[in-house]
C-alpha cells in the first residue's frame, strides 16, 4: 500500500511511487468518534440504529421516486383512455406541448430539491443520535 | 450553402475547447489530478459539467427533429432524459460517492468481490458507450454537411481527431472545465435563436396546429429534392419548377394537379405563399391532431402506443443511472451531500434546456414543412434560423446553432471516450497515464472509422437504444447493489448477461430490419419494456438461489454506501484506483 500522505486540503508531501489511486477516505470530522462497523459488531443499540438509517434513507428515496413515476405514467394513460385529452388546447397551445414542453419539469425539479433537504435533515438527526449514544 | 460565419463559429468552439482543456493541463500537476480532477470540483461547476457532457447530439438536434417528424409525443425522450436524474439523485448519487468507486466496474468488483463481474462490467461499458458514441460522430458529420456544405466524412474525422487529442493530452481536469463551458454554450446556442424566432418572426396562427390541418407554406418556399420522389398534392398548385417533373424538363411556372407526380433528384420546386405542403411517399406527414398526440410513434406509426411510450419512459428514466461516462463525474464531488446537490442542480439545468427543442419542433412544423418533403427534419435546429429571412442576424444565429451542435458532439464524445479508454486501459493495458493515452488514441481511431459507416442510422434512435441497454444492465446492478444486501456476484453476472444481451440483441435485430409491425416492432424497437424486468428478476432470482455467495463483509459494504461522512469506518472498504 503506497497511499500518498495528504494533510487535509494541502499538497502531497510524500510520493512513494507514481501509481494512480484515489485519495484516501476523508478523515472523519470528529476525531474521537467510534468506528461505525466496530459498533455494529459489538453493540445491539448501534446495530438497530445503523439498520434503521438505511431503511429511513430508502423510505425517503421511494417517497420521491414513486410520485415521480406516477406523474410520468399518468398523462399517456389518460390520453389512451380519453383520446380527446390528447387533442385539447390551452390558450391556443396543444395540451401536449404545455405538459411535455415545460409543465412537467417544475414538479420534477421540486421533488429533487425536496429530496435533498429531507435526506440531509434525516442524516443530521441520525448523526446526532449516534453521537449522543457514545 | 457554405457560410463563413458558421465555419468561424465551429472553429471557435473547437479552439476554445482545446484552449480550456490545455488550461486544465497546467492546473493538474499530479497523476491523481490527471484522472479524477482532484475531487475539489464545487457542485455548481460539477453540475454544469455533467449537464454539458450529457446534452448530446440527440438533445441538441434529435429531439426537435423527431418531435417535428413524429409529433409532440417524441418530447417524452426529453422528459425521460431529465427525469432520469431524479432516480440518479434519490437512489445512486450519494451512496456511490460514499462507496468511493470510480467506475461502474470498480463498483461491481468492490461491492461483490468479483473480478469476473468486473470484466463483464467492462464489456458493458464498451457496448453502451459505443452505441452512444457513433451517433455523436454521425451528428458531427451531418452538421458540417448541412451547415457548412462539406462532405460527410469531414465532420466525423474533425470530431474524432479533436476529441482524441484533448483527452489524451488533457485528462479529466481539463475536461471538467471544457464540459461546464459547453453546457452554457449549448443553452445559449439553442435559447437565443429560439427566443429570437419567437419574438421577431411573424408566425402563422397556432390554429394551424388543430384538427385535420396539414403543414402549409407560410411564405414562398424553395424545395430542393435530394433524391427522386413521388410527390402528391392535395389541391392543384402552380409552382416554379427547375428540373425534371414527370420525365419532362421544366424551367419556369408549372401547374401541378392534385395527383402524384414523379420528381427527379436535384429538382427544385418553388411553392407560393399559402400553398399546402405536398406529401411524399417516403415520409408520412401527420395531420395536426395526430401530431399533437402525447403518445410515441414507431417509424411514424402508432403501434401499441401505450407500450411504446412506456418503453421509452422506462429506458430513459432508468437508463441515465447506467451511463458510464456520467457516473464517473460523481467521483469528483467532495462527498455524498455534494453529490446530491450536484445532481439536483443537473435536473434543474436540464429542465431549462429541454424547453427549447420543443419550441423548435413547433416552429419547424409551422415554418419549415419542406423538411418533411425532403426528409431532413433532423436538421430543423440548424435550418430554421437561416431561413427566417433575418439577414445578417440570421447568419449569426445560424452560426450560433452550428457552434452549439458541434459543442454537443464534442462534449458527449469526449466523456464517452474517457470512459471507454479508462475501461480499456485499466482492464487490458494496465494502469497509468501512458496506458490511458494509448487507449484513448486506439478508441478514437476505431470509433472514427465506425462513425464513417453509420451515416444511414437515425441519431435519436441510436441514443435511445444506448439508454435501453444501460437500463437493462447497469441500472439493476446499481439499484440492487446499493439497496439490497442479498445480491450475489453470480446473480449480478447472470442479470448483466441476460438483460444486456437481450436488449443488445433486440437493438441489433431492429437495425437489421426484423419486426416492423405489431408487437415484434414494439418489443424489439423499445426493448426496455421487457428487458429491464428480465434483468431485475434474473438478478434477484439467481441471487436467492446462490445465497452462499453473498459477500461475508456485506454489512460493512452497505455501511460504506450509506453512512454519512461524519461517521467513520475502521478501514477503507474499496481500494479503487
Amino acid at each position: 500500500m503506497t497511499h500518498v500522505v495528504r494533510p487535509e486540503g494541502g499538497a502531497p508531501e510524500v510520493r512513494a511511487r507514481e501509481v494512480i489511486r484515489s485519495p484516501e477516505r476523508r478523515v472523519p470530522a470528529i476525531p474521537n468518534s467510534p468506528a461505525a462497523d466496530d459498533l455494529y459488531e459489538q453493540d445491539e443499540y448501534a446495530r438497530t440504529l445503523l439498520r434503521s438509517l438505511i431503511r429511513a434513507q430508502l423510505a425517503v428515496t421511494l417517497s420521491v421516486l414513486i410520485p415521480a413515476a406516477a406523474l410520468l405514467c399518468l398523462y399517456p394513460l389518460l390520453a389512451v383512455l380519453f383520446p380527446a385529452l390528447g387533442r385539447a388546447h390551452i390558450a391556443g397551445m396543444p395540451l401536449t406541448l404545455v405538459v411535455l414542453g415545460g409543465g412537467i419539469y417544475p414538479p420534477l425539479v421540486i421533488l429533487g430539491f425536496w429530496y435533498v433537504r429531507r435526506t440531509e435533515r434525516m442524516e443530521q438527526r441520525f448523526v446526532d443520535l449516534l453521537e449522543s449514544h457514545d | 450553402m457554405t457560410e463563413p460565419a458558421s465555419i468561424v463559429a465551429v472553429v471557435a468552439v473547437t479552439v476554445a475547447t482545446v484552449a480550456i482543456g490545455a488550461r486544465g493541463v497546467r492546473v493538474s500537476r499530479t497523476p491523481e489530478d490527471f484522472l479524477v480532477a482532484a475531487r475539489r470540483v464545487p457542485p455548481t461547476l460539477n453540475a454544469s459539467a455533467i449537464s454539458g457532457e450529457y446534452l448530446s447530439a440527440a438533445s441538441f438536434l434529435g429531439i426537435a427533429g423527431l418531435a417535428m417528424l413524429d409529433g409532440l409525443g417524441a418530447l417524452w425522450y426529453a422528459v425521460g432524459y431529465a427525469a432520469g436524474y431524479l432516480v440518479l439523485l434519490a437512489a445512486v448519487a450519494a451512496p456511490l460517492r460514499r462507496f468511493g468507486a470510480y467506475t461502474i466496474p470498480d463498483f461491481a468488483e468492490g461491492r461483490l468481490n468479483s473480478p469476473v463481474l468486473r470484466r463483464a462490467g467492462t464489456v458493458m461499458v464498451l457496448v453502451i458507450c459505443g452505441f452512444y458514441l457513433l451517433p455523436q460522430l454521425k451528428g458531427a458529420g451531418l452538421t458540417l454537411q448541412v451547415a457548412l456544405g462539406g462532405p460527410y466524412w469531414v465532420g466525423v474525422v474533425v470530431l474524432g481527431v479533436v476529441v482524441t487529442g484533448v483527452i489524451s493530452s488533457g485528462g479529466m481536469k481539463g475536461i471538467t472545465f471544457v464540459q461546464a463551458f459547453q453546457y452554457w454554450l449549448k443553452l445559449t446556442a439553442i435559447a437565443i435563436p429560439a427566443l429570437a424566432l419567437l419574438m421577431v418572426v411573424h408566425h402563422p396562427p397556432l390554429t394551424a396546429l388543430e384538427g385535420t390541418a396539414t403543414p402549409t407554406f407560410h411564405r414562398i418556399t424553395r424545395v430542393e429534392f435530394p433524391d427522386a420522389e413521388f410527390v402528391t398534392l392535395a389541391v392543384p398548385t402552380t409552382v416554379r419548377a427547375d428540373g425534371v417533373v414527370g420525365g419532362v424538363r421544366y424551367d419556369g411556372p408549372l401547374t401541378l394537379d392534385a395527383t402524384q407526380h414523379r420528381v427527379s433528384a436535384r429538382t427544385v420546386l418553388t411553392f407560393p405563399a399559402g400553398s399546402r405542403a405536398p406529401t411524399v411517399t417516403s415520409e408520412a406527414v401527420l395531420t395536426a391532431s395526430q401530431w399533437e398526440s402525447p403518445l410515441v410513434r414507431l417509424n411514424g406509426k402508432l403501434i401499441h402506443p401505450l407500450a411504446a411510450t412506456y418503453g421509452i419512459l422506462l429506458a430513459t428514466f432508468l437508463g441515465a443511472i447506467g451511463l458510464p461516462h456520467i457516473l464517473v463525474r460523481f467521483y469528483t464531488n467532495r462527498d455524498g451531500p455534494a453529490a446530491r446537490r450536484t445532481t439536483a442542480l443537473v435536473l434543474l439545468l436540464l429542465a431549462c434546456f429541454y424547453v427549447f427543442p420543443a419550441i423548435f419542433a413547433v416552429l419547424g412544423r409551422l415554418e419549415a414543412p419542406q423538411l418533411y418533403t425532403t426528409g431532413q427534419t433532423d436538421s430543423v435546429v440548424l435550418v430554421l434560423p437561416r431561413m427566417a429571412s433575418f439577414g445578417l442576424l440570421g447568419v449569426l444565429l445560424a452560426a450560433l446553432t452550428a457552434a452549439g451542435a458541434f459543442a454537443a458532439f464534442l462534449s458527449t464524445s469526449s466523456g464517452l471516450m474517457i470512459s471507454m479508454a479508462g475501461a480499456l486501459s485499466h482492464d487490458l493495458l494496465g494502469q497509468g497515464v501512458k496506458a490511458f493515452r494509448l487507449s484513448a488514441v486506439g478508441t478514437g481511431v476505431v470509433a472514427t472509422v465506425l462513425g464513417l459507416l453509420v451515416g444511414g442510422i437515425a441519431i435519436n434512435v441510436l441514443v435511445g437504444w444506448a439508454f435501453a441497454i444501460a437500463a437493462s444492465s447497469f441500472c439493476p446492478l446499481l439499484l440492487l447493489g446499493i439497496w439490497w444486501a442479498g445480491l450475489t456476484w453470480k446473480g449480478a453476472l447472470c442479470g448483466l448477461a441476460l438483460g444486456g444481451g437481450a436488449s443488445s440483441a433486440a437493438v441489433i435485430a431492429t437495425m437489421a430490419g426484423v419486426g416492423t409491425t405489431g408487437w415484434p416492432a414494439v418489443l424489439l424497437g423499445e426493448p426496455a419494456i421487457w428487458t429491464v424486468p428480465l434483468a431485475f428478476i434474473t438478478m434477484i432470482g439467481v441471487s436467492l438461489l446462490t445465497r452462499s455467495s453473498v459477500p461475508a463483509d456485506v454489512t460493512r459494504k452497505l455501511l460504506a454506501l450509506h453512512l454519512p461522512e461524519r461517521i467513520r469506518l475502521s478501514d477503507q472498504v474499496v481500494d479503487s484506483r
